[in-house]
């Protein structure tokens, strides 16, 4: 049963936090694409060497490809992992989708928020308009068909779906965990109502009337723990304070490609946070703010 | 006349598929579709309603299309965002006309596959996911598909490795009978030339682009080329009001990410 979570300071260090994610859990990763993901917590669940998460999503990139790659989880329920034409397939996500190290449950986006709404909702499912007679249906067992006992229409029912923590970045927090976060939300506010608790990173902590100043997108209440984490979100974006990091994508994605992953987090995770943050280039990352020149600057 | 290169003329056919006033939506890793929504709301469409793909933004004038479609150059300065919820609901409940669908594979019908090649449950290409085409396939009022991969010949398949989005019919039956709400494929337009579906929700070749003939394509279809060729005004040269909107809202090109370089070298006219 989600319940809130009352009180206090739910200030804790990114080990702290990481550290609620237990090895097997379900895992909401908040975000989408390749914008506002909750990247320091998934480097710091590959500090801690975490194992067998199950992770859900909508559409995701390197947090889910990175994660796959360090071998930390058992289940993908993302509705799209990749990196669009720009930079393309997730490579480890494909290379064991292919091997089977990992059990692939594709959704769909509309289904992944149909199932949070019963969870939210507490009612046992919720109907969806498509996914009958696709192949999605079949990775499902968890699904079934019901006829509607007011049209007799027979639609594909899904169950609530409740993750035992949604992992959230935002530019901006409070000591009690009230978060602002800018548009798209993609599927956070539905994550954190649905899940268990909130762990959260924030860019910059503020003082509560701040934030409140900004907007609150995520309450306090249902949050367990925030941790101030500049460039938390990074490689993706979070904009105002940075864009996506090509170069560093780029990086990531010709080692993953190699099976050189190690490389990877030799470099970039096992060094501790405090070293990553120093090889991010805030100056450029910031520069799209300049000129539309410096922004498209920024994607070539 | 100025000059222009395929890959522009292919987003404009794109963009001719929305009518004026018609709820348009694209999704993410479809930059094609993405220029050639803001192409028709520049020219011939001022009053459709543009839904911006990952970020839902309404009607925004991007600053540039980026490669990356949950970026903050294409919603900057939207009047109006709607949420995730917002969109997908409008989406489910019948309210927006059309989305464009494309996909490694697609099938005689309309259906794709964008979730893997190779069988089930170890594709030996996981490719990205379908996002929500699952379920927004099945009630959006009309679909265009595209593919810029016809010529390969493993993209328009007699049957699919794995079927994702819904076209007109799935091996369980037509949408009538699995009670989809929305109206499926209206067009698919790829490299090679364009189709639209007969009653049977079968695809019909309906014109070529003029450096292709029936051989290239009945050579790169996997399933029965059905054809009622004629004059197609979808595939008619671009205007140069048409030019001129491509080129404002994509000077990084990112269209030309869609297309092999065999393709980018058709010039025009």
């Amino acid at each position: 049963m989600t319940t809130f979570h009352l009180g206090g300071d739910k200030r804790a260090s990114l080990a702290d936090a990481a550290g609620l994610v237990r090895d097997g859990a379900m895992v909401a990763l908040g975000g989408g694409l390749c914008a506002r993901l909750p990247m320091a917590l998934v480097r710091e669940l590959l500090r801690q060497d975490r194992r067998g998460l199950h992770v859900v999503g909508s559409a995701h990139s390197i947090d889910v490809d990175l994660l796959v790659a360090a071998g930390a989880v058992a289940v993908c329920e993302e509705s799209y992992v990749g990196f669009e034409q720009d930079l393309g397939l997730a490579p480890a996500y494909r290379r064991a989708a292919a091997s089977g190290a990992i059990t692939v449950r594709e959704s769909c986006c509309a289904t992944v928020l149909a199932q949070l709404r019963a969870a939210e909702a507490g009612v046992p499912f919720m109907p969806v308009r498509g996914i009958k007679g696709t192949d999605i249906e079949g990775l499902h067992p968890e699904y079934a068909r019901a006829t509607c006992p007011f049209t007799g229409e027979v639609l594909v029912v899904v169950p609530p779906l409740r993750p035992d923590v949604a992992l959230v970045h935002a530019p901006l927090g409070d000591a009690a965990g009230n978060l602002h976060l800018d548009q798209p939300y993609v599927l956070d506010e539905r994550f954190a109502h649905a899940s268990a608790q909130v762990v959260a990173t924030v860019d910059r902590l503020a003082p509560t009337a701040e934030v409140a100043a900004a907007g609150v997108t995520v309450p306090g209440h249902v949050v367990a723990a925030v941790a101030e984490v500049p460039y938390g979100a990074h490689p993706s974006s979070c904009y105002p304070g940075y864009a996506y990091d090509r170069a560093h994508l780029a990086e990531y994605l010709a080692l993953a490609a190699a099976d050189e992953i190690e490389k990877y987090l030799d470099l970039y995770v096992h060094v501790g946070e405090e070293a990553y943050r120093d090889e991010v280039d805030p100056v450029r990352l910031a520069s799209w703010s300049e000129s539309e020149a410096d922004w498209r600057e920024l994607f070539r | 006349m100025t000059p222009w290169t395929f890959d522009e003329w292919f987003v404009v056919a794109l963009a001719r598929t929305i009518a004026d006033r018609e709820v348009v939506f694209h999704g993410f890793a479809s930059p094609c579709a993405q220029v050639a929504m803001h192409v028709a709301k520049r020219t011939h469409a001022p009053d459709s309603l543009l839904v911006e793909g990952a970020t839902y933004a309404v009607d925004p004038v991007p600053v540039f299309v980026p490669p990356t479609s949950n970026d903050l150059a294409l919603h900057r300065d939207a009047v109006y965002r709607m949420r995730f919820e917002e969109f997908f609901d409008a989406a489910c409940r019948g309210a927006v006309d059309r989305m464009f669908l494309s996909g490694g594979q697609i099938d005689a019908y309309g259906s794709t596959n964008v979730t893997g090649i190779g069988p089930w449950p170890h594709p030996k290409i996981k490719l990205g996911g379908g996002g929500g085409g699952g379920n927004i396939s099945a009630s959006i009022g009309t679909l265009t598909v595209w593919t810029t991969r016809h010529r390969s010949g493993r993209t328009l398949v007699a049957d699919l490795d794995f079927l994702t989005d819904i076209g007109h019919r799935t091996r369980e039956g037509t949408r009538a009978e699995l009670g989809y709400t929305g109206g499926g494929p209206q067009w698919l337009v790829t490299e090679l030339g364009a189709f639209t579906y007969d009653d049977e929700g079968h695809a019909v070749l309906r014109g070529l682009w003029p450096d292709v003939d029936l051989a290239d394509v009945e050579g790169a279809t996997g399933f029965d080329v059905r054809r009622d060729l004629g004059e197609l005004a979808l595939l008619a040269p671009p205007t140069e009001a048409e030019l001129a909107a491509l080129r404002a809202v994509d000077p990084l090109g990112v269209r030309r990410s869609e297309f092999a370089d065999a393709e980018l070298a058709r010039a025009f006219p």
